[in-house]
């Protein structure tokens, strides 16, 4: 019983010990979730994650890729292009995207945002805070 | 005048700016003091200790107390605090009461905020006295305790805030011990990225801002507000502030709870608003007409959820344990300045100490006079559209993230990939906060485990042995899961009441 109450504390190995305890609790908090989606299952013949729920009707597929897909891209873009350009033109096809239509009202709403933003920004925080800009 | 010596007119001048900002972010729905906060957070690290003080607690009152223009008008929480606002709020609306209602709320919420900040005054300074002798033991049982109320209380099961708050310590885990400088849980290609695991600040925005843009895109983006605020221009408002007068037991008694449910850690600003709306109900002698549009429930529900301020600091700053995820942010704030929050805080600093108090009493009162002569004007940013709002967001949170160590892109790819899981765990219906809290609380709970059992020479009892306190703490644990166990039983039982 003295045994199992206590740990091998050896200085090299200090950084598993907590590590491998959190694993396993995760791996316990883990297991009884599975068992508790099982039995659920068994039960009632439904699942924990229902896919219905997960792509609901009213899933906008368009916006939400394009925008992901978009946020990803943007990081990308600095390093080639800099902060400014590309903030400018990540913003403009950001804010075309949420809005969901391309016509001359919403390209003049997608260019003012998206100037004013970056100037702004560009301005406040790199010139007048002094913060390091991409 | 002290309170000019301690803050000083440049931390007045971004307390004052940052009520404001928070009120607008409280003000739209769907974005939170907490995203104030967090967004909000780079710009202080060029910033004076105490300005950024003045700063983070202006946005924190701002965004607490905007949530009740859109409750109030629309029908639609502005901040999740505000819930139990909407139930008498927007009936008064409906008779044609708006802007009584706006000013009944405001003027409780201002109350409710100067009554939690006395309790804060009183009760921290003691808390962190006690907790100054806390052996390594404690302090590992005290985080423990706080990860198992997260756990307990937060909506959904026990075992799934378990394994959010556990996932948080493991995530929190990645980089280098300290003690003995050796890296784990780092895969090999990030090795020199992750050498001091990921950082806080893009975490943080991550989940918070990022994950909430991705849901609102997957939705549309829709407005938030369809129907038209009608205020009835040019009528008097019918407020006055005898409205108050056989309120006091109420205020008291809400503003009693909100604090205390701020105490707790991770217990957010709902459970407050819902705590107080349902004793005031209770003890109301008049509780038909809860609901209906009484002031009473209005009044219960915003003192409590400014209430919760005060209450959320206090562990905050007496033991290190954030109250709520939007002190959970404040958390990186003080790391950012080299400040560690603990319970030898308040002694080490007690200029800091008094610039919270007094960035608190500023920013009620800034609050109070701003919403209060210009509600009519705020009402309307509900209409600003959000395809407005979120690219400038995302380009701050980016700006943000980049900058917090000076110039690594590592860190907006962090922002980016935290974005993405805040939006997956929302989607699976893991809580949020309890992974917060665990990432933030990770490496300290890992520091006491060791040094605890540096001092056993490995022996486990020792968590049971240590002392009195380890026993209480104990106590405490169990309390909190036997709440949660019997908690969630008791809701299965109503749910499938409702059901049959």
């Amino acid at each position: 019983m003295k045994d199992l109450l206590t740990l091998e504390m050896s200085y090299s190995e200090y950084h598993l010990i907590f590590p491998k305890i959190v694993l396993i609790a995760l791996g316990i908090t883990i297991l009884m979730l599975i068992g508790r989606f099982v039995l659920k299952f068994i039960r009632e013949r439904k699942g924990f994650i229902s896919m219905k729920r997960l792509l609901s009707s009213d899933f906008n597929r368009l916006k939400f890729f394009a925008s992901l897909g978009l946020l990803f891209v943007y990081p990308l873009l600095m390093n080639g292009l800099g902060f400014v350009i590309s903030t400018v033109i990540f913003m403009i096809v950001l804010t075309l995207i949420l809005m969901g239509r391309v016509n001359k009202k919403a390209l003049m709403v997608s260019v003012t945002n998206s100037l004013t933003t970056t100037i702004v920004v560009w301005y406040v925080f790199g010139r007048v805070f002094d913060i390091t800009l991409p | 005048m002290e309170i000019l010596g301690v803050l000083g007119p440049t931390s007045i001048l971004l307390c004052f700016l940052g009520v404001f900002i928070g009120m607008i972010f409280g003000t739209i729905p769907g974005m939170t003091a907490t995203m104030a906060i967090a967004i909000f957070l780079p710009i202080t690290y060029s910033l004076e200790m105490i300005d950024s003080i003045g700063l983070l607690i202006g946005l924190y009152v701002g965004g607490i107390s905007g949530g009740l223009v859109p409750a109030t008008l629309l029908n639609i929480p502005g901040t999740p605090s505000s819930l139990c606002t909407t139930f008498d709020g927007y009936p008064m609306t409906q008779n044609g009461e708006g802007e009584k209602a706006l000013k009944v709320g405001i003027t409780a919420s201002i109350i409710g905020g100067f009554f939690s900040l006395l309790i804060l005054y009183f009760c921290a300074p003691f808390l962190a006295s006690v907790a100054i002798d806390f052996s390594a033991v404690d302090k590992f049982l005290i985080i423990i305790f706080a990860l198992t109320i997260i756990a307990s209380i937060s909506q959904g099961s026990l075992l799934g805030g378990m394994f959010s708050g556990l996932l948080g310590i493991f995530i929190s885990l990645m980089g280098i011990f300290p003690d003995n400088n050796e890296l784990r849980l780092v895969p090999g290609f990030w090795e020199e990225e992750l050498y001091y695991g990921f950082t806080l600040l893009p975490v943080l925005i991550g989940l918070f801002a990022i994950g909430q843009m991705l849901k609102e895109a997957e939705e549309g983006m829709k407005p938030a507000a369809h129907q038209d605020i009608d205020l009835k221009k040019g009528k008097k408002s019918g407020f006055s502030f005898g409205i108050f007068r056989k309120q006091g037991v109420n205020l008291v008694r809400s503003s009693v709870l909100g604090t205390f449910v701020g105490m707790l850690p991770g217990v957010g600003g709902s459970a407050a608003s819902i705590t107080a709306y349902s004793q005031a109900k209770n003890f109301s002698k008049q509780p038909e007409k809860f609901g209906k549009g009484e002031p009473e429930g209005l009044i219960s529900s915003e003192s409590a959820n400014n209430g919760l301020i005060g209450g959320a600091l206090i562990p905050l700053l007496s033991l290190g344990i954030p109250g709520d995820s939007t002190t959970a942010i404040l958390i990186g704030a003080f790391l950012l300045q080299g400040i560690e929050v603990g319970p030898l805080f308040i002694t080490s600093n007690p200029d800091l100490w008094n610039g919270i108090i007094y960035a608190l009493i500023v920013a009620n009162i800034v609050m109070f006079i701003l919403m209060f002569f210009s509600i009519k004007y705020f009402a309307k940013i509900v209409y600003i559209p959000k395809y407005i709002i979120f690219p400038i967001i995302v380009v701050m949170c980016v700006v943000g993230s980049y900058a917090i160590n000076n110039g690594v892109m590592f860190d907006v790819w962090t922002l980016l990939l935290f974005g993405l899981a805040g939006y997956i765990f929302m989607k699976i219906g893991i809580q949020i906060p309890p992974f917060l809290i665990g990432f933030i609380l990770g490496a300290q709970c890992e520091k006491y485990f060791i040094d605890s059992l540096k001092g056993s020479n490995g022996e486990l009892t020792v968590f049971f042995t240590d002392g009195p306190m380890a026993v209480f703490l104990w106590v405490l644990i169990l309390l909190a899961l036997g709440y949660s166990l019997f908690g969630n039983k008791k809701n299965k039982k109503n749910i499938n009441q409702e059901a049959a």
